[in-house]
């Protein structure tokens, strides 16, 4: 059982640049999304939706079988690993360029009247005075996103990314014991999500705190 | 005969009461007395224990110790209160709080209806019809079938009042009823008490309307920091105080 | 117009997944919502032995990935003598995790409920058995309902990871009509199609309902 866990182990950075790598290439791919949805075009604002509900509509898996097989096959070569990270890095940009409307959608109408009054520039009333607000209230939705995105991770296991669950799978299928592997699977994904959890839950408590006082 | 006429049956009686939160004393040791179809007011200060008192009386709040005793039932807080026990208490005693706590899911009716169905075991044809003698009787006949959020902040404590009323309490406690309301509303709802008061129902009232406490209770009294600091004929209590802390008090509100 | 031919001769055999990936969805869901509430309610005892169990289950049932879950129960649990089919399996390992999340959904609801009206309900003398499945429940449930309803949504995109116990439900077929034709993109980019027809409006009535209940709460 120690080996197993040790394999397991292994694959945890696997597992760990997975998710960070598609949580960064979302954080930013989000941008021009959430752009697009404020646009003053309502075409822009329509193709904008239409894009983000495609990503969160689709299921991660099919969205990434679409990215490895469909365009793999047809297109370009793939590595599991470019294939695996794009497809949940666009998946991410989807559900956290809601996540950032949310964080802007909650500053005051009052704030860009203020700075209008101030003269500020459009850059520098988004740079200064909306942004870092809207990115406060965003936070604790991006570290839920985050753990999310933790666990999602393991469906990459299906095109052959050498992580935690293709570890498990892989062990589950070559010895004796068919349980042990996933039960360690799972409380490995339990103990890297659980901080998360904690950061998440006390983020928001001291980020509505701080609102409030 | 002529002897018990003049000292009626006491139907609540609180037996040196205490609660303690943290380190802050919320009552100090209170005994109080009430006779059947007794009014009594209290005053006092925010924090003075007013309120812990009243919702300790349908244990609402728990004290830590002392004794109560309902109309034969008999509670000792030092020991635990059965299921039943306290069942049987709040069946006896009705209770109106500052924020109505109407059930926003149910129609004015149902909400008076409902607690007579699951607690007095009433069919429901039997309690619409008491239902509608009450809001009759509280000037809301024809809000029956309305929700709560479609009655203004005096109808909707006039019909938390009916509901009360509909289980039949022999006593009924009044939680500061008509702070959460604007002067004219307040003033339908201390009608309704008024009335309630003329047809012998025994109650305490937690309150700041001291023109209220002066017409209509028997007796009012003074509380600060969870002690009882005055107790009479409400006249006397406010014309001459005791105590330099109820002068205090007593100038401080009619200052207003 | 080619591409157009191939969907249509493609389409039956993908709907018949699509069927199988939504009965197993409503099924983990008839299971696993009511399991939910009464996790929800148990969450609220004053037994501390019973809250810590259901706090421990809801946190790996939420905690663990539902492809994990779905794998265990298929491939590990014959090893305690349970067997499933993958049909069976899937239901099970969906309820399972339907439960832990909708659990924590429903216990929101429930503590929405205004403090004052569990006091008014305690002062009138009603059991609380009464004041549960009478006053918090159906305004707790109602509260709920929203967020419960995209939950479901999520859980029919989720049962997607059943292909990899070999269940016949719409990515499998698609898989499976790749693997035969060699299409893969085409056929996979129809059966994600599908899976939106019904996800996004599903996700456009949340938003109604989530509309509808901020107007009645302001």
């Amino acid at each position: 059982m120690m080996e197993l866990f040790l394999k397991i182990l292994v694959a945890v950075p696997t597992t760990l640049l997975v998710t960070l790598a598609s949580f960064a290439l979302g954080a930013v791919i989000a941008l021009p999304l959430v752009a697009a949805r404020r646009s003053r075009f309502m075409l822009v604002r329509g193709v904008g939706k239409a894009i983000i509900d495609v990503l969160r509509g689709v299921p991660p898996i099919v969205f990434i079988f679409v990215i490895f097989f469909g365009i793999g096959a047809d297109l370009i070569r793939w590595e599991p690993l470019p294939a695996a990270i794009l497809g949940l890095g666009l998946i991410s940009a989807g559900h956290l360029s809601e996540i950032y409307r949310g964080g802007l959608m909650s500053v005051h109408a009052g704030q860009y009247e203020a700075s209008a009054a101030l003269g500020l520039t459009g850059t520098a009333t988004f740079a200064q005075v909306i942004g870092p607000q809207a990115f406060r209230v965003a936070i604790p939705g991006m570290v839920t996103w985050l753990i999310s995105l933790l666990k999602d991770s393991s469906i990459v296991s299906t095109i052959g990314v050498v992580e935690i669950m293709f570890v498990a799978n892989q062990s589950a299928r070559s010895s004796a014991d068919g349980l042990m592997p996933f039960v360690i699977a799972g409380a490995v994904y339990i103990a890297l999500g659980t901080p998360l959890a904690v950061l998440s839950r006390w983020l928001e408590k001291k980020l509505s705190f701080g609102r409030s006082a | 005969m002529n002897d018990r006429s003049n000292q009626p049956e006491t139907v609540l009686h609180v037996g040196d009461v205490r609660k303690v939160y943290g380190n802050h004393v919320a009552l100090d040791g209170v005994s109080l007395d009430v006779a059947r179809g007794e009014v009594v007011a209290i005053i006092g200060p925010s924090g003075s224990g007013k309120s812990t008192l009243l919702r300790s009386i349908n244990q609402l709040e728990v004290p830590d110790s002392g004794t109560l005793r309902v109309l034969g039932e008999n509670i000792d807080f030092s020991s635990r209160v059965s299921a039943s026990q306290l069942l049987g208490l709040r069946r006896k005693v009705g209770m109106v709080f500052q924020s109505f706590n109407l059930f926003p899911h149910m129609s004015v009716l149902r909400n008076v209806s409902f607690p007579q169905e699951r607690v007095l075991g009433r069919s429901r044809a039997e309690a619409d019809s008491v239902s509608r003698d009450l809001l009759e009787r509280v000037g809301l006949a024809a809000k029956a079938d309305s929700y709560p959020q479609k009655c203004s902040g005096g109808q909707q404590q006039r019909v938390a009042i009916a509901r009360a009323l509909a289980l039949e309490p022999e006593i009924m406690l009044f939680d500061e009823p008509t702070s959460a309301l604007d002067p004219e509303l307040g003033l339908e709802v201390l009608a309704v008490m008024r009335q309630l008061a003329n047809a012998g129902m025994t109650m305490i009232v937690v309150t700041h309307e001291i023109h209220f406490a002066a017409e209509v209770a028997d007796r009012l009294i003074v509380m600060a920091d969870g002690r009882i600091l005055e107790s009479g004929v409400p006249q006397q209590v406010l014309e001459s105080p005791q105590t330099e802390r109820t002068k205090k008090f007593l100038s401080a509100i009619t200052d207003r | 117009m080619e591409l157009l031919t191939e969907w249509l001769s493609w389409s039956p055999r993908l709907l018949e997944g699509l069927w199988v990936s939504v009965q197993v969805t409503l099924l983990a869901l008839l299971i696993g919502v009511p399991l939910g509430l009464g996790l929800a309610v148990l969450s609220g005892v004053r037994n501390r032995a019973v809250k810590w169990i259901v706090i421990v289950y809801v946190e790996i049932g939420r905690g663990m990935p539902a492809i994990v879950m779905l794998q265990m129960v298929y491939f590990g649990l014959p090893d305690v003598g349970i067997v499933l089919t993958s049909y069976s399996a899937t239901v099970v390992a969906l309820a399972l995790t339907t439960s832990a999340y909708t659990s924590e959904i429903i216990r929101a609801g429930l503590r929405a409920v205004p403090e004052g009206e569990l006091e008014a309900a305690a002062a009138l003398g009603l059991k609380q058995w009464d004041t549960l499945r009478y006053i918090v429940a159906p305004q707790g449930l109602r509260i709920a309902l929203p967020t419960l309803l995209g939950f479901s949504i999520l859980i029919l995109q989720v049962s997607s990871l059943a292909f990899t116990l070999g269940l016949p439900e719409l990515l499998s077929q698609a898989y499976s009509i790749g693997a035969a034709t060699f299409k893969y993109l085409s056929v996979l980019t129809l059966a994600g199609v599908m899976y939106l027809i019904i996800t996004v409006p599903g996700g456009w009535l949340v938003e109604g309902f989530e509309k509808r209940m901020s107007k009645h709460l302001a």
